[in-house]
């Protein structure tokens, strides 16, 4: 075994992965906005919790800090929507460049 | 309602947060268009540009090592846990002079429904340092509320975060011994964190900022490559050199390089 391969690429995975980590922290952070006084976090889950019941004309959700906030789930979806295609285009953005630097 | 932001910069013989509180200011009104209040003991240069000033003497000081400067310093921190009756706004952000604003980010918990917040994890952005012993304090490993920002609104739950942040300064030494910190140094931090945890009847539930603070160490260097955007260099373990770009809000840790990108702009 060549030892100093095996170093070399530990630590290039290390660099990488706090570079990795760093991305995840921004667009995470990124992701969080308030609406109806509550907080939420746009992604898969809330998306997907929003378009079951988007028929509705309000309902009552948990938001980040598990308050019930009544919403118009037409508004909270679009905004969630658009934020997160947002911040998942500029997160591919930077991953991409991440990687092309390294 | 009134909302804006305040700042405490009390200069020392090493570091002029006064300065770095103005620089601040610009960024803070560029992203958030929030009104900027400063806490100082200082006389104000006519050409800062702070909607208000409040001043105030601080008795409460301590001598602290900053790596960076490479020497022991004052560090004039006791009156923090004064921001509620400083504040000259409803609802406040409280900013350290050395958290650079990059974005309008803090926005969003500005217009939530909530008395207080603060970031309850902070992280090394070049993944160098682990964190742990800044993310917890004291022999018994209490999660750390960090003081670096905190948003509260005129409430009975604030006010009482910051009465009882002025208890555990006022007896420090008590609180010190039975939370088990070694260090006799006072920090906000260690204040804020007591005060949470007593204020929320020791449930370890408090309400947080749900994403965690960038913060850049004093042992790696800060650099400004555009108005928005940085580059933090840093050395690895075998001794590479390594950089990585910020263009998020941070906490500058080190104020040795936050002070001569401060004084590029003056």
């Amino acid at each position: 075994m060549n030892t100093d391969e095996l170093i070399a690429h530990s630590r290039s995975r290390f660099e990488h992965a706090a570079a990795r980590r760093v991305l995840k922290e921004k667009y995470q952070a990124k992701m969080t906005f308030a609406h109806a006084g509550g907080l939420w976090q746009a992604g898969p889950e809330l998306l997907t919790l929003l378009h079951t019941v988007k028929e509705n004309n309000t309902v009552v959700l948990l938001d980040l800090y598990e308050n019930p906030v009544q919403v118009i789930p037409k508004e909270l979806v679009d905004l969630a929507q658009q934020r997160w295609q947002e911040q998942m285009t500029g997160w591919l953005l930077e991953y991409t460049e991440t990687n092309k630097n390294r | 309602m009134t909302t804006g932001v305040l700042i405490f910069a009390y200069n020392n013989e090493h570091i002029d947060y006064l300065a770095m509180a103005n620089w601040s200011a610009k960024n803070i009104r560029r992203h958030l268009n929030l009104p900027v209040c400063v806490v100082t003991n200082h006389p104000v240069p006519k050409e800062y540009e702070f909607e208000q000033v409040v001043y105030a003497t601080t008795d409460n000081h301590n001598s602290r090592w900053f790596a960076d400067i490479d020497s022991t310093v004052t560090w004039y921190n006791g009156n923090r846990s004064n921001a509620y009756e400083l504040s000259p706004w409803d609802k406040t952000l409280v900013l350290d002079a050395d958290y650079v604003v990059t974005s309008d980010q803090l926005a969003e918990l500005l217009i939530i429904d909530q008395d207080f917040l603060c970031h309850r994890w902070a992280f090394d952005v070049t993944g160098m340092q682990p964190f742990d012993d800044n993310n917890f304090f004291g022999r018994h490993c209490m999660p750390m509320s960090w003081a670096t920002v905190m948003i509260f609104r005129r409430s009975t739950v604030a006010e009482l975060i910051f009465e009882s942040m002025q208890m555990v300064r006022d007896n420090w030494d008590h609180y010190r011994n039975l939370y088990g910190i070694l260090k006799s140094t006072f920090r906000n931090d260690f204040a804020l964190s007591i005060a949470m945890n007593i204020v929320d009847g020791h449930t370890l539930s408090t309400p947080a900022i749900p994403w965690q603070l960038a913060s850049v160490t004093p042992d790696h260097q800060l650099i400004q490559i555009s108005q928005d955007s940085y580059r933090v260099d840093f050395t690895t373990a075998d001794k590479k050199a390594r950089w990585i770009t910020l263009s998020h809000d941070f906490h500058a840790m080190g104020k040795q390089h936050l002070g001569a990108i401060v004084a590029n702009h003056t």
